[in-house]
């Protein structure tokens, strides 16, 4: 769990256990995010502005949740707002969660966190979070009492991430 | 707590720029998330960001910001960075 420490700080705290479950959320995110995206042009300034992104939304729901449509009804533009957006945000992605992940491998059970690795650690819950929930099929009218092990793992994160926002609120 | 309708915040928001960003509810996005995304990114105050969160939850979305269709592309960007589902149009 995080906790504020009587000093201001943000202290989060684990059991083996615990690290030893993110850290497999964490690989397989990784292997979810870190896809390779064939460039469509040699041209390597074409490269660099983001011109050879992807235009098309995923047809996993769970990327798809990660990377949603800019417009709502404007398929055009969404394809042209995800050129230039998608590639940084999937970076985004997992620059939190390689900086997560450092201080998840930390050997101590509490560390205290700056305020930087407090915010990739809320990114990096939330995406998974989003990601299982997804895969779960969490809804308005989703059963909470239900006893698939993967909805003890989504509740697990829940309850983490709380105890972030607690701290940051 | 009393929820203004939607339309009531696009109208104080919006004086007379034509692109805004929409929030959509989800199930996933935690209350206090989503009041706390709005308060960092946008920088409103406590009340104003819980007001917008209900709004997003109760009626299916909200307005979070109104300005330049550039503007309005990066506020959806900074909401998509956070994992909240926006999206940009032109207001009618």
């Amino acid at each position: 769990m995080f906790k504020r420490s009587l000093t201001g700080r943000i202290i989060l705290k684990l059991e083996t256990a615990e690290k030893v479950v993110l850290g497999q959320l964490f690989d397989q995110m990784d292997e979810l995010l870190d896809t390779e995206i064939e460039p469509l042009s040699e041209d390597p300034l074409a490269r660099l502005i983001n011109l050879d992104g992807p235009t098309e939304i995923s047809s996993d729901p769970a990327v798809a949740r990660l990377f949603p449509n800019g417009y709502s009804s404007d398929d055009h533009a969404s394809a042209d707002f995800r050129r230039y957006t998608e590639q940084d945000l999937r970076q985004e992605k997992l620059d939190a969660l390689t900086s997560s992940r450092a201080t998840l491998e930390r050997e101590e059970m509490k560390s205290a966190l700056t305020a930087d690795q407090a915010q990739a650690w809320l990114r990096s819950l939330n995406d998974l979070r989003l990601v299982l929930g997804t895969r779960l099929g969490v809804g308005e009218d989703f059963d909470e009492d239900s006893d698939d092990p993967g909805y003890h793992l989504y509740s697990y994160l829940t309850y983490l991430q709380g105890t972030l926002i607690d701290c940051l609120t | 707590m009393s929820v203004a309708p939607v339309e009531e915040i696009s109208t104080d928001l919006l004086t007379d720029r034509p692109w805004i960003t929409l929030v959509w509810n989800d199930p996933i996005n935690l209350m206090t998330y989503v009041t706390y995304v709005f308060q960092s990114y946008f920088g409103y105050d406590k009340p104003k960001a819980e007001k917008l969160m209900l709004d997003v939850h109760e009626r299916g979305r909200a307005v979070v910001s109104s300005g330049t269709r550039e503007e309005m592309e990066r506020d959806v960007a900074g909401m998509h960075s956070y994992g909240l589902w926006a999206t940009l149009q032109k207001d009618d």
